[in-house]
């Protein structure tokens, strides 16, 4: 599997506070990378190094092999990137925005430029002034801008930023559609876990300067896997009786709804028994995300660094 | 090349979409407008209409000038009176007031032109920090000492165009209201040597000129202030500060060697020509040349390593 970044025990130290302790994690060509971590985490911090605008104290990091320490243009010419902010020029329309930046890198076209507007379905408002755009448009406008030179890898720190849950859909729909059609390699950072775990392949989890774990995002859990199942029946007294003397299972009763613990393989044989008993049986659920509690576990309340 | 051409038009597009360049030209022309009006209306432009009997005229001002130096101590009227003396023995003509004339006075405008390009200077660096759009320029497959480079040469250019406007509109005004003796005529006045004769034009070049010299150097000093403290108003202020003080601050230092080491000590490089004296004896204009060389490179290379080294951190 080709790699498209990859970070080699990164450090960052300012004044003497030491921000990011060594970072070790690589980006695969293609996926979109969650970089997750609570306010003060360091992922702007990260960010800014990936793409030069802090210096490495140690450690490297490079993209498509090339060193962004040793080669700066070099690397940087497959990037494209959103920090912090998508600030623009307030006095200027978006168009000329644009232009602005296509100026700076050879061969991008107003074609190309317009096939980016209308990617990010800015069409309507492209002349108008930036100052007079909204978070949203603004969000939009940044990554227009991070795609005009077709990067292989692009950068976006909390792209989900100020936007609506159609908006949110809408960039998760597009950065999927960017790493699955055209291979690009995404990370996106944000201190929000349901935010981006509809679009991302791994999350990374940083806390404190610090990579605390990567984890694979798949749709389906594996067949062994522990699963919390929630079960909505018409008779929960004989449905707990059931479950507790039948199948040996600790069950709870949370407003009117059974909760268990069992292993997945183990569901369609506890439906059975229900219809057996003829309990009748309006919902089984299974509990998804396993990551939001591991988020929760490893990063402790939400304090800031 | 092109690469850098292209962010050259990048930042004349930042900067001349911006309504608070505009106000700058619209400011000059005002007050050019104003400066021609007044010499209109209380100026010299009549008296200095000699008749066919103009060498009469110019023996009795200058007696009068001659009696006013006796009578005032403080009077200084050598030079006008060297001039007048030198019109009669040569039998010239002294031209009236004309566009030219007008146009060599404004010179003085450059002090505005100054204030503007020190304003520019401070803004066009630390404006992109402010903005926070210095994060997207940055991260172009452009070096940061190109990016930092158009910056300044969009500054000089703009106090080129300031000067260059400054220098057409004043002839354009002068031409409407005073006419114009020629299409480069000479003028009489006092230089290095006592009187002498030079043509207009190449004396309005050496005046605006010598301006610039103070302008580039107070404006390279404002761009340095600003990408190092990545603030415009405070490069603004303490350039301002400096650029009216300096002098000051020069006179009274005026008894130690030392001064002369002073950057405000060389700007005015108008001691030396003319009718001017250096402000400390022991100074030449080939010293005030290497000086102010050694302070420009020193103010472009702190701003240089300033801009390229630096972090660009949160704010
Ligand atoms: N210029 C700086 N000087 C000193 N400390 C800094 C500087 N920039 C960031 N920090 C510190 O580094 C830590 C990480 O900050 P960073 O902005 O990378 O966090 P983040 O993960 O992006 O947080 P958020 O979710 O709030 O955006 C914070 O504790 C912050 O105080
Ligand atoms: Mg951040």
């Amino acid at each position: 599997m080709d790699i498209s970044m990859e970070l080699q025990n990164v450090h960052k130290t300012i004044g003497k506070k030491e921000i990011i302790k060594g970072l070790n994690f690589s980006i695969r060509s293609g996926e979109v990378f969650g970089f997750l971590g609570p306010n003060g985490a360091g992922k702007t911090t990260t960010i800014r190094m990936m793409v030069g605008l802090m210096k490495i104290t140690s450690g490297d990091i490079k993209i498509n092999g090339i060193s962004i320490k040793d080669d700066f243009k070099g690397a940087i010419q497959h990037v494209g990137a959103i920090v912090e902010n998508p600030e623009m020029y307030p006095f200027m329309s978006g168009w000329k925005n644009l232009k602005h930046y296509a100026r700076m890198i050879p061969g991008i076209t107003d074609e190309r430029i317009k096939e980016v507007i209308k990617l990010v379905g800015l069409e309507k408002a492209i002349h108008e002034k930036v100052g007079r755009y909204s978070l949203g448009m603004r969000q939009r406008i940044g990554i227009a801008q991070a795609l005009l030179h077709n990067p292989s890898i692009l950068i976006l720190d909390e792209p989900t930023n100020g936007l609506d849950p159609a908006g949110i859909r809408e960039i998760r729909q597009y950065i999927r559609n960017l790493a699955e059609q055209e291979k690009v390699s995404v990370i996106v950072s944000s201190h929000l876990l349901s935010e981006i775990e509809l679009m991302c392949d791994r999350i990374g989890i940083i806390k404190n300067g610090e990579l605390v774990t990567v984890e694979e995002v798949n749709e389906e859990q594996e067949n062994d896997q522990h699963v919390t199942v929630k079960l909505e029946v018409n008779d929960n007294a004989q449905a707990m009786t059931v479950l507790r003397d039948q199948l040996g299972l600790e069950v709870s009763e949370q407003q009117s709804i059974l909760m268990l613990q069992i292993e997945k393989n183990d569901v369609p044989n506890l439906v059975k028994r229900m219809v057996e008993e003829n309990i009748e049986v309006y919902e089984v659920a299974l509990e998804r995300s396993s990551l939001e509690d591991k988020f929760f576990e490893l990063i402790g309340e939400n304090t800031i660094a | 090349m092109l690469n850098f051409l292209s962010l050259i038009k990048n930042e004349q597009i930042k900067l001349y979409t911006r309504m608070g360049t505009w106000s700058m030209y619209i400011i000059l022309f005002a007050i050019m407008l104003i400066a021609s009006l007044i010499v209109v209306f209380f100026g010299e432009a009549d008296e200095q209409k000699y008749g066919d009997d103009w060498q009469a005229q110019v023996t009795a001002e200058t007696e009068e000038l001659k009696e006013a130096q006796e009578e005032m101590e403080f009077a200084a009227f050598d030079s006008e009176i060297a001039k007048n003396e030198y019109y009669l023995e040569n039998d010239i003509k002294p031209h009236p007031y004309d566009a030219w004339q007008f146009t060599l006075e404004n010179a003085g405008l450059a002090m505005l032109i100054s204030l503007f390009t020190i304003i520019i200077a401070a803004g066009i660096v630390s404006n992109e920090f402010k903005w926070g759009t210095i994060k997207l320029l940055l991260i172009r497959p452009i070096s940061r000492t190109k990016i930092l480079f158009s910056k300044f040469v969009t500054v000089l250019l703009f106090s080129i165009s300031m000067q260059i406007f400054l220098f057409l509109i004043s002839l354009l005004i002068g031409l409407i209201f005073f006419g114009m003796n020629g299409l480069n005529p000479n003028i009489v006045q006092m230089g290095t040597e006592g009187i002498e004769e030079v043509s207009v034009f190449s004396e309005i070049i050496t005046q605006y000129g010598l301006y610039m010299v103070n302008l580039i150097m107070m404006a390279t000093f404002a761009f340095m202030i600003s990408t190092i403290f990545r603030n415009s108003a405070m490069a603004i202020g303490l350039a301002i500060f400096l650029m009216f003080t300096g002098n000051t601050i020069i006179s009274f230092l005026s008894d130690y060697d030392w001064a002369k080491y002073i950057l405000f000590a060389n700007t005015n490089l108008r001691q030396y020509i003319g009718d001017g004296s250096p402000v400390i004896d022991s100074m030449t204009l080939g010293f005030s040349i290497t000086v102010l060389a050694v302070y420009f490179v020193i103010f472009l290379l702190v701003s240089w390593l300033s801009f390229t080294r630096r972090d660009v951190a949160g704010n």
